[in-house]
């Protein structure tokens, strides 16, 4: 077992590398420069290139990046948020878009079984029906359509919610986003939950529970619950980082000051802001790349046998 | 399980009471202000963009600002010895603090400007001999020089001397520009590098506002007055909040609920507003200096044979655009149709008041709409070229809203319509890789724009200049080249009318040849609650100026 995970966290770190590698070849053979050039005759431009290392070779610029990563630092930002250090900006945003996001999974994954739950053990009858179409629906709309919907009536028509995301009133003005965010995470979970206790109900174990005269909440629960967890636990690890690396657009058209609005800000913003775009492209990367290590271990634990066959293995 | 469950409940349960009922719409007695994009920097050595300066004009006072009506008056100081030969000002401080107490000295000054010549960011330029024409910026620019040669010096404490290579009649109106606003050095110092201007404890204040919430990039800012502002008597407001609003449909709906009082609003949003008795009468259009044009690539090598070499073909492009056509049907927000390289409402001449471009008539023979006329232009480019077809792309930067993707479209279709044999390709392209394709000469035509820094013609004429910006059109006239150094370092720097004339003469060359076809003179439409009052539009520079507003 210890072996296994070594070599998964060790694949990790590859993978991350590789990913770091590709990112900045690929941003740095973006055309335009890093910083604002209108003004700026050849000469200039030429001038600043050079006090930027820029006209180095790409592998030694790459070298030069790896050797500021291992300082923990993600270099200067070069043009959007002009000269001012990376790290406190991209922690203030991770941070407003973890607060959201966190929020968003507790609300989808709980609402999510739930739906999922009532769908199962009505199968094929009316409820099953609605439940189908919510989650299709959630599957359909982009979230920040629904963000403009619930903005359109529940700011501007009864104005009960901030038009605008207030940072001094965090809780009030984050349900709107959350509500739009978790969305898909609800259908999803939802959907799955469904197929998958139909599946687990269908099974000879379950049968043979409820002939030992195991029924109610608690055939629900230890028997049908349980086994169908496994798959649903995979869905929800790549939702989860999604929801935390934020929302672009919603953050964008709501003002919320997050790590998704950062990205769409960094690609879209004057210049092209290369150390902007490969910090969040690292650090969400890793994420993903954390997500994925975190599940291998929940498995574990939640099904024994993966534990019993990973140690044959 | 159990266990889970109960727990994601009580966060959940925590997290929804957790939040009160307070009233959304905000009370009327605050200025929200709608701003178009993020600030890119507090740092005046980093600003490039509108946006920056507003805000840090909000925060920083320079020697001079401009009155309501754009003239320049003092601000930090209160006086000014201009030498004889005009290329010495003295200027004399009054007291004034920093928001951390310090006295705001000739030194702050001295620092600032050092500085920025030193980073040789984009705006450097301003110091140099096309514009400010400081004694030595331009070898401190390209690091031929140390900063101390700079040609700005602190005699003592509240004298600043400033030497200049010769006369710049508008120099006291750019001392109101941000990038000559002071830096508290003893305060810049004892900061970590790079951090100048990230927070509000990093940045200090001595104008009429202070930060209050700030964080680079940020969709709000939070401004409260400065109660140590030397004019704080002045200031009516107890503070401001900035919202960074990026679809002006969005921007309609907050100003009709009530969150932002004032906005900009679009071509689409002025219709539907005119048509609403109660919203229109809160509209006001302002005019503004931003020159949108159409450029010509001039260079035989570019990738499509090099056919807009040739001048007639230019000229016939340039007469086939029905411009009032562009702005009334296709802008629609009080833009006005442009036929100079000078746009409209923009550098008065000092002595008559009159505007450098009042005169739209005066290059008529030019840059007009004559379908005719372009005609006979077109079918002398056919012979000279020796080609009846004529492929040619249209590239622009789509970034900044629909109305650019509108006029692109209309330009196509008036050239194909009235041209039979030119056919013209639209690429629309995110701004850093229209500005590569821009400077690696791969374009034909470019639908570009060009907002002036000074109220001066020259702060367009220094644009197509063989040595002037990259981003011009690879075209260059020795002629045009020297009527343009004698105005700035030259003899004509010494004679104001001589000088004006001649720049008339410029812009002769440079519409006879039709390097560019001007197309427009922007206007901004706003929005703006009836109870503001006091909020001073300016059409360069500082479009907004917020420390005499008030709010009723």
């Amino acid at each position: 077992m210890t072996k296994y995970v070594t070599k998964r966290i060790l694949m990790a770190v590859l993978t991350l590398f590789v990913i770091t590698f590709v990112l900045f070849v690929l941003i740095r053979i973006m055309p335009g420069d890093p910083f604002p050039v209108e003004r700026m005759s050849a000469e200039m431009i030429l001038q600043k290139r050079e006090e930027l290392g820029l006209n180095k070779p790409i592998l030694i610029q790459f070298i030069d990046y790896l050797s500021m990563l291992a300082n923990g630092s993600f270099g200067n930002g070069t043009s959007l948020y002009n000269g001012a250090p990376i790290k406190p900006i991209l922690l203030k945003c991770l941070e407003n878009s973890f607060k959201i996001g966190l929020i968003s999974i507790l609300f989808g994954t709980i609402v999510g079984l739930l739906i999922g739950i009532v769908a199962a053990l009505n199968r094929g009858k009316f409820l099953d029906g609605l439940c189908t179409v919510v989650s299709i629906l959630g599957v359909c709309i982009p979230s920040y359509v629904f963000m403009i919907f619930l903005q359109y009536f529940f700011s501007y028509k009864i104005p009960f919610f901030p038009y605008f995301f207030d940072a001094s009133n965090f809780l009030h003005s984050a349900i709107m986003p959350a509500l739009s965010l978790s969305l898909l995470a609800i259908s999803i979970i939802a959907r799955f939950t469904r197929n998958e206790m139909v599946e687990v109900m269908n099974s000879d174990y379950v049968k043979l529970a409820e002939a030992k005269g195991v029924y109610g909440w608690q055939l629900i629960r230890k028997h049908i619950l349980r086994n169908a967890l496994i798959p649903i636990v995979t869905v929800i690890a790549p939702l989860v980082v999604d929801l935390l690396t934020g929302a672009m657009v919603i953050e964008k058209i709501y003002g919320i000051n997050g790590v998704g609005k950062l990205m769409v800000d960094a690609i879209s913003g004057q210049g092209v802001d290369y150390n902007y775009v490969l910090a969040l492209g690292i650090v969400f990367s890793a994420m993903y790349i954390g997500a994925m290590l975190i599940l291998d271990i929940l498995y574990g634990i939640i099904d024994p046998r993966i534990r019993l066959s990973a140690k044959d293995g | 399980m159990k266990k889970i469950f109960a727990i994601m409940l009580i966060a959940l349960t925590a997290i929804f009471t957790g939040c009160g009922g307070d009233n959304a719409g905000g009370d009327n007695k605050k200025l929200s202000v709608m701003l178009g994009s993020n600030v890119v920097s507090l740092d005046s050595a980093q600003a490039t963009d509108l946006v920056s300066f507003e805000v840090i004009a909000d925060c920083i006072d320079g020697l001079m600002q401009l009155d309501s009506k754009g003239k320049a008056i003092f601000a930090l100081a209160e006086k000014v010895d201009v030498a004889e030969d005009g290329k010495t000002f003295t200027f004399h401080l009054r007291d004034a603090k920093w928001s951390n107490g310090d006295d705001v000295t000739a030194e702050d000054f001295v620092f600032a400007w050092r500085r920025h010549c030193q980073s040789a960011n984009e705006y450097a330029y301003i110091f140099g001999d096309t514009v400010a024409c400081i004694k030595n910026a331009d070898a401190v620019i390209k690091k031929e020089m140390t900063p101390e040669n700079l040609g700005v010096t602190a005699t003592d404490s509240k004298t600043l001397v400033v030497e200049l290579n010769a006369p710049v009649p508008f120099f006291l109106s750019l001392m109101a520009f941000p990038t000559f606003y002071p830096i508290n050095e003893k305060f810049y110092n004892s900061l970590e590098n790079g951090s100048y201007g990230t927070s509000p404890e990093t940045f200090l204040s001595n104008g009429a506002f202070m930060l209050a919430e700030y964080l680079p990039g940020t969709a709000n800012i939070q401004l409260k007055k400065n109660d140590s502002y030397w004019n704080a008597a002045q200031v009516s407001l107890d503070g401001f909040q900035y919202q960074v609003v990026s679809s002006s449909d969005n921007a309609l709906t907050s100003f009709k609920n009530g969150t932002l009082n004032l906005v900009s609003i679009g071509g689409n949003q002025v219709q539907h507003v005119q048509s609403d008795a109660e919203l229109s009468k809160n509209l006001q259009i302002h005019p503004t200096a931003l020159l949108q044009y159409l450029s010509f690539n001039q260079d035989a090598k570019n990738h499509h044979g090099g056919a807009l070499a040739n001048k007639n073909l230019r000229l016939a492009i340039s007469n086939v655009i029905d411009r009032e056509s562009l702005v009334n049907n296709f802008v629609a927000n009080g833009s006005l149709a442009t036929y100079t390289a000078v746009p409209i409402n923009f550098a008065p001449n000092f002595e008559t008041g009159k505007f450098f471009a009042e005169d739209q008539k005066q290059f008529a023979d030019v840059v007009s709409f004559d379908v005719e006329k372009a005609r006979t232009f077109f079918e002398t480019a056919k012979v000279e070229i020796g080609k009846t077809n004529f492929d040619l792309n249209i590239i622009y930067a789509n970034d900044s809203g629909d109305t650019v993707v509108k006029v692109a479209q209309a330009i196509k279709s008036q050239v194909e319509e009235n041209l039979p044999g030119v056919t013209i390709t639209l690429q629309p392209m995110p701004k850093a890789e229209y500005l590569s394709n821009i400077t690696s000469n791969n374009y034909d035509l470019a639908l570009t724009n060009w907002a002036p820094d000074y109220n001066d013609p020259m702060s367009f004429f220094t644009l197509w200049t063989t040595e002037g910006c990259e981003i011009s059109e690879h075209w260059s006239n020795a002629d045009y080249d020297k009527i343009i150094s004698d105005c700035t370092t030259g003899a004509l720097a010494y004679d104001y009318n001589a000088r004006w004339a001649a720049m008339y003469d410029a812009e002769k060359i440079l519409l006879d040849n039709a390097v560019i076809a001007p197309l427009y003179t922007n206007a901004s439409a706003n929005l703006i609650s009836s109870n503001v009052t006091g909020i001073e539009f300016h059409s360069v520079a500082l479009e907004r100026v917020f420390k005499n507003a008030k709010v009723q």
